[in-house]
């Protein structure tokens, strides 16, 4: 990115003072966001999203696997993020590797709970298929194309919106399997089972610029800021992960400030995505 | 496997020498200097390309001519089975320097000395041609951005199953074994700039398969000259012409 000169740095930080950013938004106002599903027609689910110029895709594949031996009553889910070199030429080769491990790991807490399953955005137990042998594996890979600021949030929404189109084949297991030896399970190839994603979570991230906070920060602004906090909220207004970025120290009053902002801003993003995504598969079933 | 039918059809409904569907826009990606997508059939994939800009290592920095760099990447779900690693496993690294040198041989890079021209290529869906699509993507992707070249280049593949010469094929009939001959020209100055070939062929049935995919290559470059031509109409519109 091209260095901001003095001018541009004050122009940026004297706005978000007064509540108009560069592009004429509130501190609290997302860029128009745009959805469309289906776009990966090989994957289980996927949709591509795009908030200004951030572009990404998220595609999610089902596969049938063995169940970790500590929890056989629960599916797998891993999800992967890559950074393509289109969105910045830094990325190239393995440039991208930190920002992919970090918005990986982000995103596994935000969407997939504690270590022990316990409060997944995702419910893990209707992943099995066959207590302590056969399970579905849920890979979510997502892939940065372009990249303008908020990556976390666009991704977040991009699972979303790919868990909703996710359809899962139904199964059948072979009733007259014994017990140690692995059951036949027959995948149906006609009838699919839509993912429940009323408790997928999405991720606000609220950048702290100055003295304030936005959301939703381009690539400029976010040069700008001193730190960053992402909490991903889910419909019934509670907190399923946080994560801080970014070097400045913050006084706890200001993180629980944030936190309800969050929460605020949370609800009007949920109900937009959730139109969007509405929208998005009538179109893709025209 | 009977990839012709008696009726001349191939598995997909194509005839033999009836190319996938083309489809591609230009500017796709926001911030690059000039971008594209391009899909053959299923197969789709985004050019991105940053330059000319300073070199970044100057210890390749060239006085007389532009440094072209080429990056080509897959993205886990482009396949069928998931791929474990996108990028630096040997075919990447393969068709990363074949884009280049194709690239490079058109580009004019005495015009811009110690520069660097970055070509960045990521596949959403592979479903054989890859290579093709990409040296397509790419060549729209630098006429976006401004690079003078030569020509366009673009690219085709063709096969030889039961008997029958194929143009485009996808990724069942790469897999099948036979020969996959990879075609890329300059369309104006009518010549060839690459041609890879794998497993083998009489000679006499290699030039009528590379002829077809030389006449596939044309066809995509009348698409793309389409393509440059309406996105030259659009941009004017905005500036008020």
């Amino acid at each position: 990115m091209v260095g901001l000169s003095l001018g541009e740095k004050n122009f940026i930080k004297g706005g978000i003072a007064q509540d108009i950013r560069t592009d004429g938004r509130k501190r609290l106002t997302y860029r128009p966001i745009f959805v469309e599903t289906g776009v990966i027609p090989q994957a289980s689910g996927s949709a591509r999203v795009k908030m200004g110029a951030t572009d990404v895709i998220a595609s999610v594949k089902a596969e049938l696997g063995k169940p970790n031996a500590s929890h056989p009553d629960k599916g797998k889910v891993s999800i992967y993020v890559d950074c393509s070199p289109t969105a910045e030429p830094t990325f190239e080769g393995r440039g991208g590797e930190e920002l992919s491990m970090e918005l990986s790991t982000a995103l596994q807490r935000c969407l997939l709970g504690g270590k022990s399953g316990a409060g997944a955005g995702i419910d893990l137990s209707s992943l099995s298929i066959v207590e302590g042998k056969v399970c579905w594996d849920i890979y979510i890979d997502g892939l940065v194309v372009s990249s303008d600021g908020n990556l976390l949030d666009a991704l977040g929404a991009a699972i979303k919106a790919a868990l909703s189109n996710t359809a899962v084949p139904k199964v059948q297991v072979a009733a007259n399997a014994s017990l140690d030896e692995q059951p036949e399970v027959d995948v149906s190839d006609e009838e699919f089972q839509q993912f429940d994603t009323t408790g997928v979570p999405v991720i606000i991230t609220l950048t702290k610029v100055g003295r304030h906070y936005i959301v939703d920060a381009t690539a400029e602004e976010e040069s700008q800021m001193s730190s960053a906090v992402s909490i991903s909220v889910n419909r019934q207004g509670r907190i399923c992960g946080l994560t801080k970025r970014g070097g400045a120290g913050l006084d706890p009053s200001i993180i629980l400030d944030m936190i309800s902002v969050a929460k605020h801003v949370s609800e009007q993003l949920i109900n937009k995505l959730d139109s969007e995504i509405a929208a998005a598969e009538a179109c893709e079933e025209e | 496997m009977e990839f012709v039918s008696p009726e001349g059809l191939r598995l997909d409904g194509r005839r033999p020498t009836e190319m996938r569907q083309l489809r591609a826009e230009v500017g796709v990606v926001a911030k690059a200097d000039g971008s594209a997508s391009f899909e053959m059939g299923n197969t789709k994939v985004i050019a991105a390309v940053y330059g000319p800009r300073e070199v970044q290592n100057k210890g390749q920095q060239m006085n007389d001519q532009a440094l072209v760099r080429c990056e080509y990447s897959m993205a886990n779900f482009s396949t069928g089975d998931r791929m474990r690693k996108p990028k630096g496993d040997r075919r990447s690294t393969e068709i990363s320097l074949v884009i280049r040198q194709t690239m490079e041989a058109c580009i004019l890079t005495h015009l811009m000395p110690r520069s660097q021209i970055d070509i960045f290529v990521q596949v959403l869906q592979a479903d054989g041609g890859t290579r093709s699509a990409c040296i397509n993507a790419a060549t729209l992707a630098l006429a976006d951005a401004g690079i003078p070249m030569r020509d366009l280049v673009t690219s085709c593949s063709s096969g030889y199953l039961n008997s029958t010469p194929l143009l485009d094929l996808n990724y069942v009939e790469d897999s099948a074994g036979g020969p996959d001959v990879t075609v890329g020209i300059l369309p104006k100055l009518d010549k060839v700039t690459l041609l890879q070939m794998d497993a083998k062929l009489p000679i006499d049935i290699f030039e009528n398969v590379m002829q077809l995919a030389i006449e596939g290559c044309k066809a995509v470059a009348n698409y793309i000259r389409e393509i440059l031509l309406e996105n030259t109409k659009q941009l004017e519109f905005r500036r008020g012409v």
